[in-house]
């Protein structure tokens, strides 16, 4: 039974792994085939061109049908100029080819698999002591790490013969086109992709969707000009390129200062790297292995067995939302901020920290982290505020619990409500602050359109917004002060301002703490406020950190740069809780 | 400490909490440098008057003296007193140097001063070497110390002590019961106790104040308050076991007469009440019997609760309630057995219907024979 259990776990971890160093090229090889069939209707659109060139360019495996006949495999419809409806549907057969095996991967797996069953066998002579099993553990996590190499080394193999092939098929779709006399930019297109240029590869606007770093790097390879074909690897991938002469008699278009087609074509980046995958199921092999072999020697024990089973199925569903929806993405939003992302591009190539140093000298960042900072000003004013009306409604009158009732309705009203109505009320024109200020004489105040002021304004609402919900939890926090403690400094000769210096406050200490931290970081991310009343402005003068990664990630798309910023933000709020806590355990220490 | 001790004197003291009248019209003197104890069922307003003499509760009535000014106008800080509290009130913040010197520091003394005033003080109470640590560290003894040391600090004229050996385990309690009274024959300062417990009323105060629903029921040495309690209630709560009670009425020839006992010569009272400490009661075992006792009345022991050095024997007469003795061990009695029971008539009480006591019952001329 033992031996079974375990020879199981180490077979389907294995089948994991390799199941997903299978299915990384699988991925790229159906984007190459959609690819292959988009640049078939391309060419066939195309005016002089024959639809034989199109068969003849997927090597017989595409075919013309009518625009609703559908058909086999990958395919897209093609269009003649000017027409509305689609002149034919281009089916393109996905290429036969004999696919290859990871048998190193597999080799591993088989010599994991028989030394599980080695050390399974030794259990069965010498029975299970009820603990974990270290040794085979590590052996299975050896393994796996071997099994998920061996198969990373043959997925990119994979990966890269794909993407050689896309440059073949792509330079002869661009051959072809030029044949016709397509000029360079149409060439480009049929070819399938926007990483081709009809022009010099080191101009910088030709080749924007390109990873900066693969930019320049095969700009500055000197076999450009001279080798047909070659690979540059840059950003952890290979890129494969080549280029064409088009045949002299194209229309030229003007401006065009050379009449050689450049093609680049992507790395099997686009495809997510194998690598991740892998080692993350790997890594998942070993714990899995590691729970099996947890587990055996609680076999023996069926009621403890059932007990840690019953404790860990009550605790999944709280793991697994954590696992999906907090720590899932944290990680991914690291890997994000350590690669150049686009929402529109396919490629994320890899760029270390390349984002954070962008950020030490990005002025833009550091304005809105500097604003947060002063906005985060606001949170011990708020406190002071809170704390003085939790001592005046101490009692529980009819008038006071409702006075509490009115503090508290800004804690439960959405943010963006809070927003417009101040909105309105501080509008310059006919907002009602400035009505009330020239009412009694006063001139009209820029409460959010002029720079100086328009970050104080969001202050005081930020303000308003926190003090009755902090006036709830100090509230609490004074009805824990035990009275004999009052009575004890009245007996002793302490006034209402030493009571409450020597009584008061430190009991309230860690509410105080709790309320401090808290606020701090709720406004570190202060968002909707300034979302919806401000956009940032005045000339970034509200401009918060939050509101700039929004902005740099959807707005300018530049995803490593937004998760880059949001890491800074996190160490910046994560120190600032640290020195909460050594400074007032410091404190507390010596008090 | 060279102060000169101060008197405390309530005149006519009300305090009300809604509809409750927690103290009723008490007034009470106690003498500069004694140590008086409030004692009293939980409820009785014992605490209350306690806060009351400290200015922690706001009085409805009356007025309190203490030393030669009446202090009713004046703040807790300002009373020249000290209270130690049940919860010990230690300020958990703070080291136990720093709730020393509390109380000096509020006033603004000097540095050096306190820190000089908390050391002696902790050498008194053997708290040198907890100075730097804090309450949460310290033992329920050790906190008590430190509560009694913060309000030895100031050098107050009154001590208050609102039940602060409640939260102590028996042994320390008795320990630190000692404590107390070492502290104020050495300190000769006035101390007010406020307990719940009469064992601890009687060995610690030099005089009494019982009290009960709000009122001092009577006030008198531990010795007369247990030997000439005032009235029944004072009876009842003071001794343990409790005073031993038989109802009696007149009868037709202007007797009392109640169980077997008819006593002699016409009395004013239509009812009163006979009480009977339990170690006032002699007991012999029946048979064979002893030809010269004369006992006043005979009993079945019920249950014989041995405690030592003596024993509790129930009773079930004379009347319809059962009474308890307190014997010495040696007298060799088990539940079932017929016991004579003699009464020293000198010691017993006659409670009169309201309650207070009339004097002595005089020797029955009718007791039952065995």
């Amino acid at each position: 039974m033992i031996p079974l259990v375990a020879a199981g776990a180490v077979a389907a971890a294995t089948a994991l792994i390799l199941a997903v160093a299978a299915d990384a090229p699988s991925g790229a090889r159906e984007h190459r085939n959609r690819e292959e069939a988009r640049a078939a209707a391309a060419l066939y659109e195309l005016p002089g061109v024959a639809e034989a060139d199109v068969v003849a360019l997927l090597d017989g495996r595409a075919r013309i049908v009518a625009p609703e006949a559908g058909g086999f495999g990958p395919g897209v419809h093609a269009y003649r100029a000017g027409a509305l409806e689609p002149a034919a549907w281009i089916a393109v057969e996905p290429r036969g080819e004999g696919r290859s095996w990871p048998w190193a991967a597999s080799l591993f797996a088989l010599l994991g698999a028989l030394g599980m069953a080695a050390w399974a066998g030794a259990q069965r002579l010498a029975p299970p002591r009820p603990r974990f099993p270290a040794a085979p553990a590590l052996f299975c996590a050896v393994v796996f790490a071997l099994v998920a190499v061996a198969a990373q080394q043959w997925a990119r193999g994979e990966l890269e013969a794909i993407s050689a092939s896309r440059l073949t098929g792509g330079l002869r779709a661009a051959e072809i086109a030029g044949a016709s006399g397509a000029d360079s930019e149409a060439a480009a297109r049929v070819a399938g992709l926007p990483w081709a240029s009809g022009a010099a590869l080191d101009e910088p606007d030709r080749i924007w969707t390109m990873p900066r770093e693969v930019g320049e790097a095969i700009a500055a390879d000197a076999r450009l000009r001279t080798a047909p074909r070659y690979t540059v690897a840059a950003g952890g991938a290979a890129y494969h390129g080549g280029s064409i002469v088009l045949p002299p008699d194209r229309p030229v278009r003007a401006g065009s200062p050379d009449d050689t087609l450049h093609l680049v074509f992507l790395g099997y980046e686009e495809t997510a790297s194998p690598a991740v995958a892998l080692m993350a199921s790997a890594l998942g092999s070993a714990l899995l292995v590691s729970l099996v072999l947890f587990l055996l020697p609680l076999a023996a024990r069926p009621r403890a067995l059932s007990r840690t089973l019953a404790a860990w199925a009550f605790l999944t569903p709280a793991a697994a939302l954590l696992v999906v929806f907090t720590f899932g993405p944290l990680l991914f939003s690291l890997w994000i901020s350590l690669h150049h992302w686009s929402l529109i591009d396919p490629a994320h190539p890899f760029a270390g920290l390349e984002n954070y140093r962008a950020l030490l000298s990005d002025g833009a960042w550091w304005s809105a982290v500097g604003n947060t900072a002063v906005f985060t000003l606001h949170v011990p004013l708020a406190m002071a505020v809170a704390l003085s009306l939790a001592l005046l409604t101490r009692e529980s009158r009819r008038a006071v619990r409702w006075a509490r009732l009115a503090l508290f309705l800004p804690s439960i009203t959405s943010v963006v409500a809070i927003a417009v109505v101040w909105k309105w009320l501080l509008n310059d024109g006919y907002g009602l602050a400035n009505r009330a200020l020239g009412a009694i004489g006063l001139g009209p105040v820029a409460w959010l359109s002029s720079p100086d002021v328009a970050l104080v304004s969001l202050m005081v609402i930020g303000v308003w917004m926190v003090v009755g919900y902090q006036m709830v939890v100090f509230q609490a926090g004074l009805a824990a002060i035990p009275r004999v403690w009052y009575d004890a400094a009245r007996v002793d000769g302490a006034g209402p301002w030493q009571r409450f210096r020597h009584v008061t406050l430190p009991g309230l200490r860690h509410t105080l703490f709790f309320v401090l931290v808290t606020s701090v970081i709720g406004s570190f991310q202060v968002f909707g406020l300034v979302y919806v009343m401000t956009e940032g402005g005045p000339l970034g003068a509200t401009d918060v950190a939050v509101y700039h990664i929004y902005r740099e990630a959807w707005e300018f798309l530049r995803f490593g740069n937004a998760a880059a910023m949001s890491w800074v933000l996190f160490g910046v709020v994560f120190a600032a809780t640290w020195l909460h806590f050594r400074f007032l355990e410091r404190r507390s220490a010596h008090a | 400490m060279t102060r000169e001790p101060r008197a405390v004197v309530l005149k006519g003291i009300r305090k009300r909490f809604g509809d409750v009248t927690a103290v009723a019209d008490v007034d009470l003197e106690i003498r500069p440098g004694e140590l008086m104890v409030l004692v009293g069922p939980s409820g009785c307003g014992k605490s209350t008057l306690l806060r009351l003499i400290a200015g922690l509760e706001e009085r409805d009535a009356g007025e309190v003296w203490i030393g030669d000014r009446c202090v009713d106008d004046v703040a807790p800080g300002g009373r020249d007193v000290a209270m130690v509290f049940q919860s010990y009130a230690l300020y958990p913040h703070m080291t136990v140097a720093g709730n020393l010197g509390f109380g000096l520091r509020v006033r603004g003394a000097d540095t050096a001063a306190t820190e000089a005033r908390v050391n002696e003080v902790a050498g008194v109470l053997g708290l040198r070497g907890l100075l730097s640590r804090r309450p949460g560290q310290l033992s329920g003894g050790q906190q008590q110390r430190v509560a009694l040391g913060r309000a030895m600090v100031r050098d107050p004229g009154v001590f208050l002590f609102d039940e602060p050996l409640s939260n102590l385990d028996a042994a320390l309690r008795l320990q630190t019961r000692d404590e107390i009274a070492a502290l104020h024959r050495r300190l000769g300062t006035t101390m007010i106790f406020v307990t719940h417990d009469q064992v601890e009323a009687l060995s610690l105060g030099q005089r009494v104040a019982v009290m009960d629903h709000g009122r001092v029921q009577q006030v008198g040495t531990p010795h007369e308050v247990y030997r000439r309690p005032a009235n029944l209630f004072v009876a009842g709560f003071v001794g343990s076991p409790p005073m031993n009670r038989l109802p009696v009425v007149r009868d037709r020839e202007g007797r009392l007469a109640g169980g077997p006992f008819v006593f002699p010569g016409a009395s004013p009272h239509r009812e009163a009440t006979l009480g009977v400490r339990p170690e006032d009661l002699a007991l012999a075992v029946v048979a064979p019997p002893d030809p010269g006792s004369n006992p006043d009345f005979t009993a079945t022991a019920l249950r014989v609760e041995s405690l030592g050095s003596e024993q509790r024997i129930h009773l079930d007469g004379p009347g319809d309630a059962a009474w308890v003795a307190r014997a010495p061990s040696a007298l060799h009695v088990t539940a079932g057995d017929r016991v004579a029971v003699s009464v020293a008539w000198e010691r017993t009480h006659l409670f009169g219907a309201d309650g207070g006591r009339i004097g002595a019952a005089s020797r029955p001329v009718r007791g039952s024979r065995p």
